[in-house]
């Protein structure tokens, strides 16, 4: 199993109120999976990827990421865990605005051993992936929604990590991206064989997905049926 | 680090007005800084200049203008063993006191000056000077401000010269000087002073002590018609300048708060990038920059700018050194303002530190900073 997660929770303080948006989650998740994760907002299904992506930590718990328990890494090797295990894609593309497209999807490779010509051949291939290499010199503010977003696809899969996360990838495109920005990642999970957990909040969008979770009151549903916790 | 120069120079080009306005302020800083700096190695130069030479100054006389000493004292003290020369000077001064733009005259025996003086003509002729009474030799700073060159008559007060040449010297304190014959000097009209010389210039052996020497030279002439007061060159410059020796002392806070409003700067600029960027570096540790790498970005960050900023401020302040010939002068001993590397270096360091120092604290708030958070802040 590529993801293991056991009895995990996560709890918030808001005022006096604590909200326990993960409560005793257990979910395993093997290589090559396309999982989405739905749930009305607010239930925690951002909180269980950025767990998984090692950007947040739980009160108790553990994540095992291909052999490795994540929950106890510290700060500085978690960051370098998320270089080289995580391709992380956000609902607002989040591309850093000086940069150009190439420049933008270069940046996780940086922080990896890898020379300026293996830079360049991955680069070239993730772009070659999202169908732009013709933008490669474009900063941010020259792309429209979409294309923004397939560079932001580009740079999660460029270093070739363990697994894709994506939070409401679509969750800023209007219909017709969001069915393109789908079918990309539904076909770099076909072809690249990549692991993909999606969280989102559009059924339609889920429903390509192989596997599809809910999560409710902090519990996992798959396919309709309660998780045994 | 050398990887992300791009994006950290892209970043800082981003904010162009805010980055250019903290550039111009860390210059302006380092401009007022060198010059102080400047100042104290100035004075520091004079002060520490060999004590292998001295000078013999009438007792409780202060201003050039109050002491005579017989002229023929240098026969007297030559004969005193560890003195290999001496040489009488008459100055003239337009002002005793402190100022920017004091003119002063030494008059020396023309034959005893490229013997006792390090000079190298770099317009006219010594022949020139040698055989003319009325000539004077001018050093670069004066003639730079007072546009002399050789052929010109030049007059302060009842003194009049003809430049004869322009010298420059390794002591650029030297510069600020007109050095003419000591004779014409004595007979100017209104001075009347032949046969007396404000001071005589004593070059001992190299073995000689100084202290012991001008112990014998004041002893000698205790009981003459003027007592003396004998001093190394060192010591005898550091006290006609000891009103601006307190002057100067203050001017280090100037120097410190101005490197202390570079620091403020930098440090608000720093922080201001930080707070616009939590999102962005939110981004960045979410896709595995650890919050070493953040730290450093910032870090970078600042020392370039600081640096930048700085090196521009220094090569200003070098430039106008070098060419504006700023003398301070009091009691016709005058300090000169020159450029030294060791001056650019202090800089550059100070720079460095400033910048590192005015990074560290937005740089440890933004590496610290928890991702999630961060990337829900707008």
């Amino acid at each position: 199993m590529l993801i293991e997660i056991r009895n995990l929770t996560k709890t918030f303080r808001k005022g006096d109120e604590t909200i326990t948006p993960l409560n005793d989650v257990t979910l395993d998740i093997d290589r090559g999976e396309f999982v989405s994760l739905m749930g009305p907002s607010g239930t925690g299904k951002s909180t269980l990827l950025n767990q998984i992506a090692g950007i947040d930590r739980p009160d108790a718990g553990s994540i095992t990421v291909a052999g490795t328990e994540i929950t106890h890494l510290s700060r500085s090797r978690l960051a370098r865990w998320r270089a080289e295990h995580v391709g992380y894609i956000f609902q607002t593309h989040n591309l850093i605005p000086v940069l150009t497209a190439y420049e933008n999807v270069e940046l996780p490779l940086l922080l990896l051993p890898f020379d300026r010509s293996e830079r360049r051949r991955r680069v070239q291939i993730a772009l070659e992936a999202v169908d732009l290499v013709d933008r490669a010199s474009h900063y941010p503010r020259q792309l429209s929604g979409g294309q923004e977003q397939r560079i932001g696809i580009a740079r999660a899969i460029v270093a070739d990590p363990t697994v894709v996360v994506a939070d409401e990838p679509t969750g800023d495109l209007d219909a017709a991206t969001s069915a393109q920005i789908l079918e990309l990642l539904q076909r770099l999970n076909r072809e690249l064989d990549t692991t993909l957990l999606m969280v989102t909040h559009d059924t339609d969008a889920a429903a390509i997905a192989g596997r599809q979770l809910q999560l409710d009151h902090g519990q996992i549903l798959e396919r309709g049926q309660v998780v045994p916790q | 680090m050398f990887k992300f120069l791009p994006y950290i120079l892209k970043t800082l080009w981003r904010h162009r007005a805010r980055t250019l306005l903290t550039f111009s302020g860390a210059a302006v800083s380092l401009f007022v800084f060198c010059f102080v700096v400047s100042l104290q190695q100035g004075l520091d130069r004079l002060t520490s200049q060999s004590d292998s030479t001295l000078i013999v100054f009438q007792a409780n006389k202060f201003c050039p203008a109050t002491s005579h000493l017989q002229q023929d004292y240098d026969r007297i003290i030559n004969r005193l063993p560890g003195v290999r020369d001496v040489v009488p000077i008459q100055v003239f001064t337009n002002n005793c006191r402190a100022s920017l733009d004091v003119v002063v005259f030494y008059g020396v025996p023309p034959q005893k000056l490229r013997a006792v003086r390090d000079f190298e003509l770099l317009a006219g002729s010594w022949s020139e000077f040698e055989n003319n009474q009325d000539a004077g030799v001018v050093g670069q700073a004066v003639a730079g401000r007072r546009n002399l060159k050789p052929g010109d008559r030049f007059s302060i007060g009842e003194v009049t010269v003809t430049v004869a040449g322009i010298f420059t010297s390794e002591n650029k304190a030297e510069e600020n000087y007109i050095y003419t014959h000591l004779e014409f000097l004595q007979r100017t009209r209104g001075l009347n002073l032949v046969g007396t010389v404000t001071q005589h210039e004593v070059v001992l052996d190299a073995a000689a002590d100084p202290a012991q020497i001008a112990d014998k030279i004041d002893e000698r002439f205790r009981g003459g018609p003027v007592q003396t007061d004998t001093r190394t060159k060192g010591t005898f410059q550091a006290a006609s300048l000891a009103d601006l020796v307190d002057l100067i002392g203050l001017t280090h806070y100037l120097g410190y708060a101005c490197l202390g409003l570079m620091a403020v700067l930098i440090l608000t600029t720093n922080f201001m990038s930080v707070q616009d960027r939590i999102q962005e570096h939110a981004v960045l540790q979410t896709i595995g920059f650890g919050g070493l790498q953040v730290f450093s970005l910032i870090m970078t960050e600042s020392v370039l700018l600081s640096l930048a900023g700085g090196a521009t401020g220094i090569v200003a302040a070098l430039t106008v050194l070098a060419n504006s010939g700023i003398a301070v002068s009091a009691e016709a001993v005058s300090l000169a303002l020159t450029p030294s590397t060791s001056l650019a270096a202090i800089g550059l360091e100070l720079s460095v530190a400033v910048g590192v120092l005015a990074g560290m604290l937005p740089a440890l708030t933004a590496a610290r900073a928890e991702i999630v958070p961060a990337l829900r802040s707008v």
